[in-house]
């Protein structure tokens, strides 16, 4: 996973899945990246296979530590397996989800 | 005709480590199975996710002990329906009857959502050890690629199968059969040996020890297939050889204990008897008690080496009887407990006729004066009592006591105290004088069984318009005329306490509209919804500014309690007298 800082926004990518193995880590690693300065938080999911339960909970972690600082959680370019996961459960409606 | 193979299911099955790194190649591989029997691409993303999350599950909860345990995955691919089983070693856990999205800012709970949105059933069943999701998705023709034959593979997974099927069906219908037998648990002994008998046939055992757990240290024989296997107790918490039997580790550990020909057995272990006797021991626990062991096991030799005595689903079949034995135990105590209750409340019962019968059906009248009095118990049956003794026709002795403690033993003291006043006339005048000599009277009986009475006598002269007061340890005496109220508590200790003990009296005179209240502790303590207590300070209040013949003010008060305590209940006996004129 590649972390990088934009102004106010933090952008983590080349994520290859985001499942109960490493959603913990992606969202302790992000979170400790998020410093003063950083309001939004966005995840490239482009590359990210596949999605589960515990990774949509890193995710709504994220959300909240982006909230939290006034800012916003953006998802960017999920794969369509992921994509479909978002929309079963709803989360395409709380997240910003952009396809650049 | 024989099955062409064409519609025979195919299937896969894998073990997968207790370990979340791994859950990525069991779906990969799961993955792979479905794409080479044909499946369509949107089922093959359903099955994906819905297997990680039940993999998911099953890892995460697994208890540390557990984690050593593969968790079993499962696919069968059938000509119209495809289904995955995951097994795991969790406590397990029941499966909701409606599964929502949890809310949008919550960090979990959307495993189960999933797996219920993707795939067409899932059902939970839930075994000793370990349980087993069941999931399924029905194949329409989309689901199928192409019309791929599905492959004949696997037999041997099959016939294990069937084998699984055959001794679940044996199981539940032998549990049904005693189920249905209502009468079955009278006698736990002949129950257990009949359904263990059964067992044996079921699993093709030849020999059985069940073990009751006694006072969570002993394990002693309920029954056996064979008397010579009937070896008494096993002491497995003592610091003794005990601890090393096969069946004392299985109850120690919690975990089944497989044992062969070559298992090292102790030298006394009672499952020696069995020469050279491979088999298991299965330690029943139901929330976390034991109930007991269940040893069973062959004889000699195995046929082949490396088959294992009892099968999967025969482990199973005997955890289930063992688990159900276990069941009819606890019902067999429950019905022992419930005897008791009835026996208590029988006990309940007679304290209870014992304490009306004390109480007078009706009160004598004193000439110029009225009287009033009131009971209630708390429970059942409480300590409390009152009782007026007409002297002649100008005086009375008033008393009120609260026995220490409830029940046949309190209502049986209050009788004995009712009877030893009425059996002292030339005492009666004189209160403090009677309560020494009731406190000798009582004293050995009253200490022997750690019990006491406070108590209150009032003589009242009508026509001198005077009042005698002694008092055991009991609430004050309070008097209110136009003057204002007053409390008399003239000093004495508790009937029961001291052998030798002196009572004081204080004499006062009764005034025109005076009114004199005799009273229980349970009145000063009734406690309202914030846990203020009533006090002797509002009775006092209360008493100064209600005016009235007896019988109103004891409406009254009645009144003023039930209001104060309306929202906490009655916590203690309430018991007064009222005496005006």
């Amino acid at each position: 996973m590649k972390i990088q800082s934009n102004g106010h926004t933090l952008r983590a990518s080349g994520i290859a899945e985001l499942s109960a193995a490493n959603a913990n880590s992606v969202r302790d690693e992000t979170r400790q990246a998020f410093g003063q300065g950083h309001r939004n938080i966005e995840v490239d999911l482009s590359q990210t296979a596949a999605v589960d339960s515990c990774g949509l909970g890193a995710l709504v972690a994220l959300h909240k530590t982006a909230a939290a600082h006034g800012g916003v959680l953006r998802l960017i370019n999920p794969t369509p397996p992921v994509q479909q996961i978002l929309e079963l459960t709803r989360m395409h409606r709380i997240f910003e989800v952009i396809k650049e | 005709m024989l099955d062409s193979g064409a519609s025979r299911p195919a299937a896969l099955r894998f073990a997968l480590p207790c370990d979340l790194s791994h859950v990525r190649h069991a779906s990969q591989a799961v993955h792979q199975f479905l794409v080479e029997q044909g499946c369509g691409e949107d089922i093959l993303t359903a099955c994906d996710l819905a297997l990680v999350e039940a993999c998911n599950n099953a890892i995460q909860y697994a208890p540390e002990p557990a984690r050593t345990r593969s968790v079993v995955v499962e696919a069968i691919w059938q000509p119209d329906r495809l289904e995955i089983r995951v097994t795991d070693h969790t406590p397990g856990f029941d499966w909701p009857e409606k599964i929502d999205l949890p809310a949008p800012e919550s960090e979990s709970g959307r495993g189960l959502f999933l797996i219920q949105s993707l795939m067409d059933s899932a059902v939970y069943l839930r075994g000793p050890g370990e349980n087993t999701l069941v999931l399924r998705k029905s194949l329409s023709d989309e689901g199928r690629k192409q019309g791929n034959q599905p492959r004949i593979e696997n037999d041997q997974l099959i016939s294990g199968l069937l084998d699984e099927i055959t001794s679940c069906y044996e199981s539940l219908s032998a549990i049904f059969r005693y189920s249905a037998d209502p009468g079955h648990t009278r006698d736990l002994k002949k129950f257990a040996h009949r359904l263990l008998s059964d067992l044996a046939g079921v699993v093709s055992a030849e020999w059985f020890v069940f073990r009751k757990a006694n006072a969570q240290s002993h394990i002693d024989v309920l029954t056996a297939s064979e008397s010579a296997l009937d070896m008494g107790s096993i002491d497995f918490r003592g610091g003794n050889n005990d601890a090393n039997f096969l069946e004392a580790q299985a109850a120690i550990s919690r975990k089944i204990i497989w044992f062969d020909e070559n298992s090292p057995v102790a030298a006394a272990d009672p499952i020696r008897l069995k020469a050279r006797a491979r088999g298991l021991v299965y330690p029943v626990f139901v929330n976390d008690e034991l109930l007991g062991t269940l040893a069973i096991g062959k004889n000699g030799k195995s046929a082949s080496a490396g088959q294992p005595i009892f099968t999967n689903s025969q482990a199973n079949a005997i955890g289930a009887f063992a688990q159900f034995l276990a069941l009819q135990i606890i019902n067999v105590r429950m019905q022992e407990a419930h005897t008791v209750n009835r026996i208590s409340a029988r006990e309940l019962e007679i304290a209870g006729t014992i304490q009306r019968s004390l109480l007078l059906k009706e009160l004598p009248s004193l000439p110029g004066f009225e009287l009033a009095a009131f009971c209630r118990s708390a429970d059942q049956v409480g300590g409390d009592f009152y009782d007026v003794l007409k002297l002649n026709d100008d005086t009375a002795l008033f008393v009120i006591a609260d026995v220490m403690g409830k029940g046949v033993l309190a209502a049986m003291f209050a009788a004995i105290l009712r009877a030893v006043l009425r059996a002292t006339p030339e005492l009666n005048r004189e209160p403090a004088a009677l309560l020494a000599r009731v406190n000798r009277l009582l004293f050995d009986e009253l200490s022997g069984v750690d019990m006491f009475i406070t108590a209150q006598l009032v003589f009242v002269d009508a026509k001198a318009r005077k009042l005698i007061v002694g008092n055991a340890g009991h609430c004050p005496l309070l008097i209110a005329d136009a003057s204002g109220v007053k409390s008399l508590s003239p000093e004495g200790m508790p009937l029961g306490i001291l052998p030798d003990t002196e009572f004081m009296s204080e004499t006062v005179d009764l005034p025109e509209h005076c009114r004199v209240l005799l009273y229980t502790d349970g009145l000063t303590e009734a406690t309202n919804a914030a846990g203020e207590r009533f006090g002797q300070e509002r009775l006092m209040e209360w008493l100064n500014h209600t005016r009235g013949p007896a019988g109103e003010l004891q409406n009254n008060l009645n009144n003023r309690i039930s209001e104060f305590q309306f929202r906490s209940g009655l916590n203690d006996d309430q018991t007064f007298l009222i005496i005006t004129g």
